[in-house]
């Protein structure tokens, strides 16, 4: 693993940030500072150091960067986290809708 | 052992904790979560099998604490093994479930849990040798 990808998942916020952002939307840096809590100025300080690292890309929308995960740029470890917080997102979102059904 | 990796969520279900805690415990209800098909021994040291997406995962239960915290490990074939903790706490509005995942990586793929049940045997058994 490279340096500069090793230091950029130390980080438990930015490793939070991959998650989001495994789930394959692109977004922008309000979007995320919208999810994660924090204020935009911290999540762009944070998708420069994802970006230095070559772990997440950017296209221009408007007056906006939108960010998307450069999965071929991840170390194995990176994707275990990407693909089990994905993963876990899902069942708890499936088993959120199986306790609404037995409730009725 | 190399590092740990670690993945966490949190989420407020809307329902009481022993209706959560059957969803977590009860085959029939898990096999509508957690995995296509689950089998599931509800105790300590029991066997879990999980079928997700055509793959299976074979774990033993870790800990069972009725309405407070399962735990097991499990592993993929070719993979290394990890631990799933879910812990619940009673809310005001329902219950709220934590998960974390934690993987041991590395050339020997034991979980810290794995270490410990291991390290606890060869104890016992100097034990029972010096006696």
């Amino acid at each position: 693993m490279s340096d500069a990808v090793f230091a950029a998942l130390a980080d438990p916020t930015r490793r939070r940030m991959i998650e989001t952002l495994a789930s394959g939307r692109a977004m922008t840096a309000t979007s995320l500072a919208r999810d994660l809590p924090m204020t935009r100025q911290a999540v762009a300080k944070h998708l420069a150091a994802l970006s230095a690292a070559d772990l997440v890309s950017s296209d221009r929308v408007g007056r906006e960067l939108r960010y998307s995960l450069e999965p071929q740029s991840l170390s194995d470890a990176a994707r275990w986290i990407a693909s089990v917080g994905a993963e876990w997102d899902s069942r708890l979102g499936d088993l959120e809708r199986l306790l609404a059904r037995r409730r009725r | 052992m190399s590092e740990d990796r670690k993945v966490e969520r949190e989420r407020l279900l809307d329902a009481r904790p022993d209706e959560v805690w059957e969803a977590l415990t009860d085959q029939a209800l898990l096999s509508e979560w957690l995995g296509d098909e689950v089998e599931l021994d509800p105790w300590e040291g029991g066997g879990l099998r999980v079928r997700v997406e055509g793959e299976e995962r074979i774990g033993t239960i870790r800990r069972f604490e009725d309405e407070r915290a399962l735990s097991f490990t499990w592993e993929r074939a070719g993979e290394s093994a990890s631990t799933v903790e879910l812990t619940l706490e009673p809310a005001v509005s329902g219950t709220r479930v934590t998960v974390v995942e934690r993987a041991a990586t590395g050339p020997v793929a034991m979980s810290a849990a794995e270490w410990e049940m291991r390290l606890g045997g060869l104890a016992r058994v100097l034990r029972l040798a010096l006696v």
